[in-house]
C-alpha cells in the first residue's frame, strides 16, 4: 500500500553528508596524525560530543530532577534503539554498561557463584579464544580459574585462508575439552577477534557449542556493532555485548549487554550494588552510584548522525570494509607482504603484513614500532607480532591493523606506507628501536621542533 | 591576630611589580560575583539546598574536565600510553597527602563510594567462597547505613553464607557519647553466641539522617571487640570534615570527591592501610592490569572517560582561591549551615537532629509534626512537592520512632520528619528563607502530606 503523497508535493530527501562536513565533525582529532586505529579507542563526531555535554550540564544544573525524572527514561530509550538494531525480542534483555570489560565482568561472576554454590564442580571448565582480549583472559583468570574452573583456550591459525580453519580448530579443543566426561560450562567467544583482528563465523560455533552440550555462551563482540551486521536471535548466543563507543560514535564511553530471555537471568548482577540490586540487570546497570551517565544518552543522537549517511549504518560499514581491504591491498602490494585473512574475514578492519626485514621479533618489538611510527611518522597504528611456525621460510611476524572509518582518507594509507617503505630503506630493525618511553617523548619533542628528516636519521642512527 | 588578608591589586601581579623571585604575588581571595559566575550554571530559581546527594562541581572544573575530554577525543593512544596513568598518581598523591595516609600505594581511585564498597565486600564474598570465613561469621553495619551499602551487604556477604549484625544508633541525638554506648552495646549483643565479627562497616557521616559519627572511637571499640576489619564509609567526608585516616585507625576508608570537594561527577578514593595482613583487593571489573595491586588497576578498568579523576590539581587550585582553603570553606559552611538550622527550628518551632558538633555541611532539622511526615513514602512525596511547587531541593527523612521513644515533638505531637539541609559556597540565605516559608505555607494551608499526590 503506497503511503500518501503531502499535499504540498514530495518532501525532498535529504542530501547526504559532505566530505567537508565529516571533516568538520572530526576537526577536533590531531591534524598531524595519520589515524588508522579507529579500533582501540573509536571515535566521536563533534555533533554528539555537544549532544553529550548538554546531558552533563543537564544533570551539574539540576542534579535530583535529573535523577528523578529523566535519566531512567532517557536510558530506557537507549536500550529501546539497541533492542530493534540487535533484533532481540524484549527491551529486558539490553542493559547499558560502561564497556565490554564490564560485560565480562558481570557475566564471569555469575559463573563464580555457580561454582560457590556447587551447582559447578571444581574442574568444571570454560571455553575460550587464545586471541581472546588481555582484559578477558583476566577476568576468566579472576573469576573461573580462581574459582576453581578449568579454562581451555582454543588455538587458531593465523594467518588464515578461511572459516573452515577456525570451526575445525574449534570443535577440536570442543571435543577434547570435554574428553573425561568434564563439563563445559562456558564458552567465550569473540565475534571480532581484537588482535589479530579477524571476523569469526560464530553462528557457527554457537551451534557447535549447543551441539555439543555447552552451558552458556557469551559473545565478545566489542568491535561489531557499526562494523559488522548484528541479529542476536540469528547468532543464538546467550550472552552478547558489543561497545557503542567504537564503531557507533558514541563518546567513551558506553556498551550494551544483550542476556537472552531465561530463568537465570534474574541471577545475572552488575558488581557495583546500589539499592536497584534484585531489580533486574538493566535497572542494576542503570544506576550503579552517582556518576556522569552521559555517553548513555546520546544513542539517539548516534542513529540521528548515522542516517545522515548514505544508506545509513549498513553504508558506513559497506564503504568502511571495501576501504580498509583495497587500502590494505594497495600496502600489501607496495610492501610485497599479504594480508592476514581474506577480505571476506576482514571487517572495517585488516591485517596487513609488515615487511620481514624490520625484524619484529617480540611483543615489545611490536609496541617499539608501534610507538616509533606515533613519534616519527604521525601514523597511529597498532602492530601485531605473530610468533613464526616451525619450518616456514623469511615468515611475516609482524601485521598492521589498519582501520577505516569515516574520516579517513587515502592520505593516511599513504603515509603509512611511506613511513614502513623509509624504515625498510634505512635499514631499521626492531631491536635498534628505542624502548623507554621518556625517549620516545623526547623523540616527540625534537620532531615538532626539527626537520622530520633529522628525526628519523637519529633513529636509525642508534645503536642501542 | 594577622591583619585581614591582602587586597593587593591583581593587575599589579600582572604587571610584574610584585615579582620577587622568591615570593609568588598573593592575589585576592575569590570575590561573590566570582562565585556566583562558577555556580551559573546551577539551574536559577531552583533553591539548592541538597549538596549532600549529588555535590557540585564550579565552571573552572568543569572547563578543566573538558580539556581532558578533548585532549583524549583528540589522540586516544598517545592519552593512553603517555598521559592518563602519570595524571592519576598525580591525583593519587595529592590524596594522599590531603588525608594523612602514608604510601601512595594505599590510596586508588575509583568512581564513588558504591564502587569501594563493592571492592571491599566482594572480597569479603570470597572469603566466604574459599573457606577463609566460615559460614556464620559476621559482618556489622549501621541500621543507617546507605541503601547501596546494604544491598552490596545482601550481595556479597548474605549470599555468601555470613550474617550480618545491625547496630541502630539513636536519633535524634544529643553527644557522641550515646552514640558510642548504643554501638558497644550493639555490637555486644551482635557477637553472643562466640559470633566472629570479620568486618564492621561504619560511616563517618551517615547520610539519612545525617550525623558526624566519631569514627576514631567506633574504630577503637571495634578493635577491642576482636572485629577483624573496619571499613568507613565517609562518602560526605572529604571537604566538609578533616579527614586523617591515620588518625582514624581504620582498614579501608572511602569519600567521594564530587560531593563536598567541587569534582565533577564522579569520583572517589578508596584508602587501604598497607598492613603485612593486607588482604588482597581487587576492582570487580577487571582489565589487562589485573594482579598490579588495587590502585593500579582501578586507574585502568576498559576504556572509559576518567577526566574527573585527573582534575584533582585545578580543584585544589579552586579550594586555595578561598579564604582559609578547603579549612575555611568546611568552617563557614558549617557555621552558615548550622545558623539556618537553627533559624528554621525557632521559625517551625522544632527541634535539630543534632548538637552542632555533630553536624558537617548539613544539618538535619525536624520538620513540624502537622506536616505528617510517618513513611518513608510521605517523605518523598513531600521531596517531590517542594520540588515541583515551591522551587526547592531537600531530601525529606522519614525517622520511625524506636521502641515507642518520643524523642522530639513539638507543640502538636512528635517529630517524626526531618529535612536535611546543606550549605556548599554558593547557597545564600534567600535559599533557606524559601524554604522556611514554603513549610509555613503549607501549614496554614491545611496540607499534610497524605493529601499530596503522588507523582
Amino acid at each position: 500500500m503506497a503511503s500518501p503523497q503531502p499535499l504540498n508535493g514530495a518532501t525532498p530527501k535529504p542530501k547526504p553528508i559532505t566530505p567537508s562536513e565529516i571533516s568538520a565533525e572530526f576537526s577536533h582529532h590531531d591534524p598531524t596524525i595519520a589515524r588508522i586505529n579507529n579500533g582501540s579507542f573509536g571515535c566521536c563526531p563533534s555533533t554528539i560530543i555537544a549532544a553529550q555535554q548538554n546531558h552533563q550540564l543537564y544533570f551539574l544544573e539540576q542534579p535530583d530532577n535529573f535523577y528523578f525524572n529523566i535519566l531512567k527514561p532517557s536510558i530506557l530509550k537507549t536500550r529501546q534503539i539497541i533492542k530493534t538494531l540487535i533484533n532481540a525480542d524484549h527491551v529486558e534483555e539490553i542493559s547499558i554498561v560502561d564497556n565490554a570489560t564490564t560485560a565480562a565482568a558481570i557475566v564471569l561472576q555469575h559463573t563464580t557463584w555457580s561454582f560457590f554454590s556447587t551447582l559447578f564442580q571444581p574442574g568444571d571448565a570454560a571455553i575460550m579464544l587464545h586471541y581472546a582480549y588481555g582484559a578477558v583472559k583476566k577476568s576468566v583468570q579472576a573469576y573461573i580459574t580462581r574459582a576453581g574452573g578449568h579454562v581451555i583456550e582454543v588455538h587458531l591459525p593465523f594467518p588464515l585462508k578461511s572459516n573452515s580453519e577456525i570451526i575445525v580448530e574449534f570443535r577440536k579443543a570442543l571435543q577434547m575439552g570435554k574428553a573425561n566426561g568434564r563439563k563445559i560450562r562456558l564458552a567465550v567467544i569473540d565475534h571480532i577477534t581484537s588482535m589479530p583482528s579477524v571476523i569469526i563465523p560464530v553462528k557457527e560455533l554457537v551451534q557447535m557449542c549447543r551441539d555439543e552440550g555447552v552451558g552458556r555462551i557469551f559473545i565478545d563482540a566489542a568491535h561489531a556493532i557499526g562494523n559488522v551486521n548484528i541479529d542476536v536471535k540469528d547468532i543464538g548466543a546467550d550472552f552478547y555485548t558489543s561497545n557503542l563507543h567504537k564503531w557507533f560514535f558514541c563518546p567513551p564511553s558506553a556498551a550494551f549487554l544483550y542476556c537472552k530471555m531465561s530463568d537465570e537471568l534474574s541471577d545475572l548482577h552488575h558488581p557495583v550494588v546500589s539499592h536497584e540490586y534484585g531489580n533486574g540487570l538493566a535497572m542494576e546497570s542503570a544506576w550503579i552510584g552517582t556518576r556522569d551517565y552521559s555517553p548513555q544518552l546520546v544513542v539517539p543522537e548516534a542513529m540521528e548522525f548515522v542516517s545522515r549517511f548514505e544508506g545509513g549504518i549498513e553504508g558506513i560499514m559497506r564503504r568502511n570494509h571495501k576501504k580498509v581491504v583495497e587500502m590494505a591491498d594497495m600496502l600489501a602490494e607496495a610492501w610485497g607482504t599479504e594480508l592476514g585473512t581474506p577480505p571476506d574475514m576482514c571487517s572495517s578492519m585488516a591485517m596487513v603484513g609488515m615487511p620481514a626485514c624490520l625484524g619484529i621479533k617480540s611483543d615489545a618489538d611490536a609496541l617499539k614500532l608501534r610507538t616509533h611510527l606515533r613519534v616519527c611518522f604521525g601514523v597511529e597504528v597498532p602492530i601485531y607480532y605473530r610468533a613464526p611456525v616451525e619450518g616456514e621460510i623469511d615468515p611475516i611476524t609482524g601485521y598492521a591493523r589498519i582501520s577505516h572509518q569515516v574520516y579517513n582518507t587515502v592520505e593516511d594509507y599513504y603515509r603509512f606506507r611511506e613511513a614502513v617503505n623509509k624504515l625498510v630503506k634505512d635499514g631499521v630493525n626492531c631491536t635498534l628501536l628505542p624502548l623507554c618511553e621518556g625517549y620516545a617523548q623526547l623523540l616527540q619533542m625534537l620532531l615538532k621542533s626539527s626537520l622530520p628528516v633529522l628525526c628519523i636519521s637519529y633513529c636509525s642512527a642508534v645503536d642501542v | 591576630m594577622d591583619p585581614p588578608a591582602e587586597t593587593e591589586d591583581p593587575r599589579a601581579a600582572a604587571n610584574g611589580e610584585n615579582n620577587h623571585v622568591s615570593k609568588k604575588p598573593k592575589l585576592s581571595f575569590i570575590t561573590e560575583p566570582e562565585i556566583r559566575q562558577e555556580f551559573a550554571h546551577h539551574k536559577p530559581g531552583i533553591a539548592r539546598i541538597n549538596n549532600g546527594s549529588f555535590g557540585s562541581c564550579p565552571a573552572s572544573i568543569i572547563a578543566a574536565q573538558k580539556r581532558w575530554q578533548l585532549r583524549f577525543l583528540q589522540q586516544p593512544d598517545d592519552f593512553f600510553f603517555n598521559h592518563l596513568q602519570r595524571k592519576i598518581l598525580h591525583s593519587r598523591t595529592i590524596v594522599k597527602d590531603l588525608i594523612n595516609a602514608d604510601h601512595v600505594d594505599e590510596v586508588s581511585i575509583v568512581d564513588n563510594a558504591t564502587t569501594a564498597a563493592a571492592i571491599v565486600l566482594q572480597h569479603v564474598g570470597w572469603a566466604f567462597a574459599d573457606g577463609r570465613f566460615q559460614k556464620g561469621d559476621a559482618v556489622v553495619m549501621l541500621h543507617c547505613a546507605f541503601q547501596a551499602v546494604k544491598k552490596s551487604i545482601e550481595a556479597y556477604v548474605t549470599r555468601a553464607g555470613g550474617s550480618v549484625i545491625v547496630v541502630h544508633l539513636p536519633f535524634p541525638v544529643n553527644s557522641n557519647e550515646e552514640i558510642i554506648a548504643e554501638f558497644r552495646k550493639g555490637l555486644a549483643r551482635g557477637k553472643a553466641n562466640g559470633k566472629k565479627v570479620r568486618l564492621a562497616i561504619i560511616d563517618h557521616i551517615t547520610s539519612m539522617p545525617c550525623v558526624v559519627i566519631p569514627a576514631r572511637e567506633l574504630v577503637k571499640i571495634c578493635r577491642e571487640e576482636g572485629v577483624e576489619r573496619v571499613f568507613v564509609d565517609a562518602a560526605h567526608a572529604i571537604g566538609s570534615i578533616p579527614v586523617d585516616v591515620k588518625e582514624i585507625g581504620a582498614d579501608f576508608y572511602v569519600s567521594n570527591l564530587h560531593k563536598w570537594f567541587f569534582c565533577p561527577p564522579s569520583v572517589a578514593f578508596l584508602y587501604c592501610r598497607k598492613s603485612p595482613l593486607s588482604p588482597d583487593l581487587h576492582h570487580p571489573v577487571v582489565s589487562h592490569e589485573y594482579g598490579n595491586g588495587l590502585a593500579i588497576e582501578s586507574a585502568w578498568i576498559g576504556t572509559r572517560d576518567y577526566s574527573s579523576q585527573l582534575v584533582v590539581p585545578d580543584v585544589l587550585e579552586f579550594i586555595n582561591r578561598f579564604e582559609g582553603g578547603l579549612e575555611g570553606i568546611r568552617k563557614r559552611n558549617h557555621d552558615a549551615v548550622v545558623e539556618m538550622g537553627e533559624m528554621l527550628a525557632k521559625a517551625w518551632g522544632t527541634n535539630l537532629g543534632s548538637p552542632p558538633e555533630m553536624c558537617p555541611s548539613m544539618v538535619m532539622i525536624g520538620l513540624p509534626s502537622r506536616m505528617g511526615v510517618l513513611s518513608d513514602d510521605d517523605a518523598l512525596k513531600l521531596r517531590t512537592h517542594l520540588r515541583d511547587h515551591f522551587g526547592l531541593e531537600v531530601p525529606i527523612h522519614f525517622q520511625m520512632p524506636r521502641d515507642g521513644e518520643i524523642r522530639a515533638a513539638d507543640g502538636d505531637g512528635c517529630i517524626t520528619g526531618y529535612a536535611r539541609i546543606s550549605h556548599q559556597v554558593y547557597n545564600t540565605l534567600d535559599d533557606y528563607v524559601r524554604l522556611r516559608d514554603a513549610i509555613n505555607q503549607l501549614l496554614s494551608d491545611g496540607v499534610a502530606c497524605k493529601m499530596l499526590q503522588r507523582e
